[in-house]
């Protein structure tokens, strides 16, 4: 195989996703960086007239934010976790979803702290926590293993880069001048060497095995947050392995649904297969009956024990937040059970519709971990006006909320015209390898 | 795509369905319960006495089925040959019980034997007939002493009734229950007979107490055909004092955390920060041997 014609192949095929953006594209980073002003805007209102422009009161001190930064930090925790895997035990199939996995552990890296931040009512103080650190705290845990996890996953995801870089760099013909730069200098001068090969094989290896670990210590420092506490629906031992299964639970499902887009909008029906949707699918009905499991767990527990606050929160949990509840408990996990159960069920569109359901199940059942637990506090307060006792997002709210996916989407599709989404490099390690099977040629391969 | 849509449609209906409990009322008839109207008396140990009468409906079929009779007005009275005191009224609670409690100088209609009769009444509704119970009890002093015999911890009690007269008549025969205030319940120590108006117990010396050491005893007469119940208590520092109720200490809440902890964290961070070092500095290496690739002349 002469591999340097066939890089030049591979970059041909790639670049129309690398050059210039489609009228619908377009049209998109549009629609995204409206929804980020519009954020923006609610964001210098909130940090004009304070908190008061939230729904979060003395009772509900944390709301929305706080789920948008758990929903997304676990989303990167298991984004690290899948790709680790994918990379440590050499997953066949890994080339068709690893840099979609990659992207969205550290797109959602960078977006989830941010909403912390909008949590915080005093950000001038912020540095105190650096400057101050009390190392008792779970919370200066989780900001000691988020600022980690970033820089892990900031080199891990480079490693995976640099070969497509290189690529790039040696085939940039037609490529506007400061990307030839660009790729120049990324490519940190890698050739594709026997020794660079090795060398650079050695260290992703050894990162891939560091950042599951460090999604393991991260999702558990983030579930002792809450579990270290003594509020009823919080105080528990199972929430550390319970937020590492819920988060690969949205992990997977925001997969599925990233690769039903991509190869939908990219056609990349080649690369991104039906055989992909159903190995994916099975994981996440793996995950789906485990995460059903934790769930009835977790809530038995508390109503067979029947202490008087954990039974309040039920009595909350089933009452005023009946159908929340419904949903994210009971059809967000078992929709996409019976949907992924059942052969026949497993199309693409199927996958991707359980995918959603799961996602938007476990949006909720963050939301039904945080709110409900801090209506019903040991204590009622002494000013008990409905809004304060109750937790309802206000415009501000939503408005930043939607502007951090709007940001997500945006920074992934930013990364999308750096890099090809499907690795070049690993499709030429397989071929070098000789896994390749004459089914599996590309278009223009099929026609030689 | 659409037959997919559909079936989805349905399966997330049918969940739903069946999910939720409260879709159909569920009514109830009457004629299929059993009223239980029950009645009792507690002479309790500050020497009121407490009437209490419960009202309960049970499914004649299923016999988990048992539903407390709510906001049932009951009216008590002593009676005495057609005469009759009213002692008050209660309504019942969600659990169906309806109580009052009468002073400790009250005075009954008693009769030739120092008996008098308790009557609680349920008027009725439209569509529950009238309840009525009747108790005829006796007044019983029940007194526990706590003493030390030859270095023995003794529980005495003693048990009368009064006369007409007033003259103290020993209670000849009757049950009674020795047993000690635990966290959630008593602890029953020793059962037995009082007889000649005189019971007594020798109480162990190892039962834990508060943090003082003391322990509340209890002799208490239950559902006695002539007394009905009457209880009766007495403290002492009889226990082992109980250190665990001491305030613990949480070192985490000082101002400087535990040693260990330092060591486990820089344990974890340095082993964390050396890898990202050594790949950095492998990084390092690809670039100078791509540099050198570089700067070689071009065979």
């Amino acid at each position: 195989m002469n591999i340097a014609l066939r890089k030049k192949e591979l970059v041909k095929e790639f670049s129309p996703l690398l050059l210039k953006p489609s009228k619908w594209a377009k049209i998109w980073i549009g629609i995204l960086v409206g929804l980020i002003l519009w954020g923006l805007i609610a964001f210098v209102i909130q940090v004009v007239k304070g908190h008061e422009v939230t729904g979060m009161r003395d009772n509900v001190v944390w709301g929305i934010y706080i789920i948008n930064f758990i929903f997304f930090v676990c989303l990167s925790y298991s984004g690290a976790f899948i790709s680790g895997v994918l990379h440590f035990f050499k997953t066949p199939w890994k080339n068709s979803v690893s840099r979609i996995v990659e992207i969205i552990t550290v797109v959602s890296l960078i977006i989830g702290p941010i909403f912390i931040l909008l949590c915080i009512g005093r950000l001038d103080r912020l540095h105190y926590l650096f400057l101050y650190p009390r190392i008792q705290s779970p919370i200066t845990w989780d900001i000691i293993a988020i600022i980690t996890d970033l820089i892990g996953c900031f080199i891990y995801l480079y490693l995976t880069f640099i070969p497509d870089f290189a690529i790039l760099r040696d085939n940039s013909e037609g490529l506007p001048k400061w990307r030839k730069k660009l790729y120049t200098f990324l490519a940190i001068g890698y050739r594709d060497t026997s020794t660079q090969r090795k060398r650079l094989h050695k260290i992703t290896r050894i990162m891939s095995a560091m950042i599951i670990a460090l999604a393991i210590v991260a999702y558990t420092v983030l579930a002792w947050i809450f579990s270290l506490t003594l509020q009823p629906g919080w105080n528990s031992t199972i929430f550390a392995p319970y937020f590492i299964v819920a988060g690969l639970y949205s992990g997977i499902g925001v997969i599925i649904i990233a690769m039903y887009l991509i190869r939908k909008y990219f056609k990349l029906e080649h690369y991104i297969r039906k055989v992909h949707f159903i190995g994916a699918g099975v994981i996440l009905l793996i995950i789906s009956l485990l995460f059903g499991y934790f769930t009835f767990s977790e809530y038995f527990s508390r109503w067979f024990s029947h202490k008087i606050h954990d039974a309040n929160l039920l009595d909350t949990l089933f009452n005023r937040y009946f159908w929340e509840f419904v949903f994210a408990n009971y059809i967000g996990v078992l929709v996409p059970i019976v949907i992924l159960f059942f052969k026949k069920f497993r199309t693409i569109k199927s996958i991707t519709f359980a995918a959603i359901v799961a996602v938007l199940g476990l949006w909720l059942n963050r939301y039904l971990i945080v709110v409900p637990t801090l209506e019903t506090p040991y204590i009622p307060i002494q000013d008990t006006r409905p809004e304060f006792v109750h937790y309802s997002a206000t415009w501000i709210e939503w408005a930043l909320s939607f502007a951090g996916v709007a940001a997500f989407v945006l920074f992934f599709m930013l990364l999308m015209r750096l890099v090809p989404i499907i690795p070049m490099s690993g499709i030429i390690d397989y071929e070098r390898e000789g896994k390749v099977r004459p089914s599996e040629l590309t278009q223009q391969q099929q026609q030689q | 795509m659409k037959t997919n849509l559909l079936t989805y449609t349905i399966c997330t209906l049918l969940i739903g369905l069946f999910l939720v409990p409260n879709t159909m009322a569920q009514e109830i008839n009457l004629r299929d319960y059993r009223i239980r109207f029950r009645f009792k008396t507690v002479k309790q140990a500050d020497q009121t006495r407490m009437l209490e009468a419960s009202f309960i409906a049970a499914n004649k079929k299923d016999r988990k089925d048992r539903l407390p009779v709510y906001g049932a007005e009951i009216s008590f009275a002593n009676v005495l040959e057609g005469e009759e005191v009213a002692l008050g009224t209660a309504k019942t609670s969600k659990e169906g019980i309806a109580h009052i409690i009468l002073p400790k100088d009250q005075s009954y209609l008693t009769d030739k034997e120092g008996k008098f009769t308790l009557k609680a009444v349920f008027a009725g509704t439209d569509e529950m007939k009238r309840q009525e119970r009747e108790i005829n009890t006796k007044d019983v002093q029940l007194s526990v002493e706590l003493a030390e015999k030859d270095s023995i911890r003794t529980v005495q009690i003693n048990a009368h009734t009064l006369d007409s007269l007033g003259v103290e008549i020993p209670l000849e025969e009757a049950d009674v229950i020795v047993s000690v205030q635990g966290m959630l319940s008593r602890m029953v120590m020793d059962e037995g007979t009082i007889e000649d108006g005189r019971y007594e117990f020798e109480m162990p010396t190892d039962l834990p107490g508060d943090v003082d050491g003391n322990i509340t005893v209890y002799a208490s007469i239950e559902d006695h055909d002539d007394y009905g119940d009457v209880i009766q208590k007495e403290t002492a520092q009889w226990g082992v004092p109980n250190a665990s109720n001491k305030e613990g200490t949480n070192s985490l809440w000082s101002e400087v955390a535990p040693i260990w902890m330092y060591v486990v964290l820089t344990i974890l961070l340095v082993g964390i920060w050396a890898n990202f070092a050594y790949t950095i500095t492998n990084l390092f290496k690809i670039r100078k041997e791509g540099q050198e690739l570089e700067t070689e002349p071009a065979n």
